[in-house]
């Protein structure tokens, strides 16, 4: 499991992502995390449900209403242009982070440094 | 899924239902129970798959600021917790009390009956004494048997008076205490309904011999008798009852269902009602008695009153 501190910034851009090629509804995107991750990041319902309150407030998703399955009326989302705008950012963010951090992580044929953390 | 539902209401205790709060409410059931019914239909258990959506709900905090709920959330603890330990205490005191908690009752309720016999008897000149002493031998007795019957309940009511709160209150239970009191009171609801079933076979048999036997035999002396025999049928199937539900009741109290509810408590007009109606019942019943020395009739007014307390209380809990 990955401590939710560090994913927490970037859980607006996992959802974004799969809004992305169609809208979709809660439970249907907690569940296409979990298996696009291979079940290493489980997201928890509050935290899903206040991401897209607070991406609706932003104007990068909108919610609406689908039609009635099984009984049941789902809210569902859909990305809008600032949300794709946002998007971008956030991938470019995400690489010079990854980049920053990667020089602080020691490589596999770094013998020097495996040596010392042995 | 109704433990989900629960699960959930639980968590918005006592947060202001605000358009947002229940819309937010409503989406997070609905993931909730698609969750639940994907795992079952993936060959999980009822109790695995309740296990894992409540583990992977989360907290409400991170709703907080999005709900506009940061400073209910913050006094929340208000709300006070009842651990497992507590509540199990509470079922067992509830339990080892009940039986005493009955006696109490029976006594009280049996405490005429001396009256009632030797008056019968002696109409019918099986025992010559004059009335008068009889009177008062009975009446003794009467005093004595209510008294012991009074101070059974103020010793043993002590025991559970530490946990009145949570008939009073609005708490909640962890998921592992909730499901232990379900467990228990499933495992109680035999016994509970064979228990209420003689008991309500009790209370309507009661009534035979007050309208049976002056019916076959027309001897004076003998209904005042029968009426004896009917007090004797309603205590004891008022102890069965009484000794009986307690497990159940406890159970109902932690659960906060039944006239616990969370609804009920906070309505203070039923409550207040409830203690008034009794009281003027009371003084009716002694005022009536005492005037016209009909103490023959006069308890007809419990039965009458049980069921229109059932009526007022209906009206009062649709009114709110």
């Amino acid at each position: 499991m990955i401590s939710s501190d560090v994913i927490r910034g970037y859980n607006d851009t996992m959802i974004l992502y799969l809004l992305l090629s169609e809208p979709s509804y809660g439970y249907e995107i907690s569940k296409r995390i979990r298996e696009l991750t291979d079940e290493k990041y489980v997201i928890k319902e509050t935290t899903l449900y206040s991401a897209f309150k607070r991406m609706e407030s932003n104007g990068y998703i909108e919610a609406f209403l689908g039609s009635e399955t099984y009984g049941k009326q789902r809210t569902y989302y859909k990305i809008t242009e600032t949300g794709k705008k946002y998007y971008k950012e956030k991938c470019k963010e995400w690489k010079i982070t990854k980049e920053v951090i990667e020089k602080f992580i020691v490589k596999e044929n770094d013998h020097e440094y495996n040596q010392k953390l042995s | 899924m109704n433990t989900i539902r629960n699960y959930l209401d639980n968590m918005f205790l006592g947060i202001p239902q605000t358009d947002d709060v229940i819309r937010a409410k409503m989406e997070l059931l609905a993931m909730m129970e698609d969750k639940y019914s994907e795992l079952k239909n993936a060959g999980k258990t009822e109790n695995e798959a309740i296990g894992i959506v409540i583990s992977e709900f989360g907290n409400l905090d991170e709703l907080a600021d999005t709900l506009g709920i940061k400073e209910v959330i913050e006094n929340k603890t208000d709300i006070s917790m009842v651990s497992y330990d507590e509540a199990m205490q509470y079922i067992e005191n509830s339990k080892s009390t009940a039986p005493k908690t009955a006696l109490g009752v029976l006594l009280c309720i049996l405490s005429p009956v001396t009256l009632l016999l030797l008056l019968g008897l002696s109409e019918l000149n099986l025992i010559t004494v004059k009335e008068e002493s009889l009177i008062a031998v009975s009446l003794a007795v009467l005093i004595c048997l209510v008294a012991a019957g009074v101070s059974h309940f103020i010793r043993f009511s002590s025991k559970l008076e530490r946990f009145e709160y949570l008939q009073e209150n609005v708490f909640e239970l962890d998921y592992k205490t909730e499901q232990a009191v379900r467990n228990i009171l499933e495992q109680d609801e035999q016994s509970y309904k064979s228990a209420v079933n003689i008991s309500v076979i009790g209370y309507i048999l009661c009534a035979l011999p007050v309208i049976i036997i002056p019916l076959m035999l027309e001897i004076e002396g003998l209904s005042v008798i029968s009426i004896a025999v009917t007090l004797i049928i309603v205590a004891f199937a008022t102890y069965n009852l009484i000794n009986k539900s307690a497990v159940h009741e406890a159970c109902n109290v932690l659960l906060q269902q039944g006239d616990y509810s969370i609804k009920s408590k906070s309505n203070k007009i039923s409550k207040t009602i409830s203690k008034v109606y009794w009281l003027v019942i009371v003084a009716i019943y002694l005022g009536y008695s005492f005037i016209t020395n009909n103490w023959t009739m006069s308890w007809i007014i419990w039965p009458i009153a049980g069921v229109l307390f059932a009526a007022i209380k209906a009206i009062t809990d649709g009114l709110s």
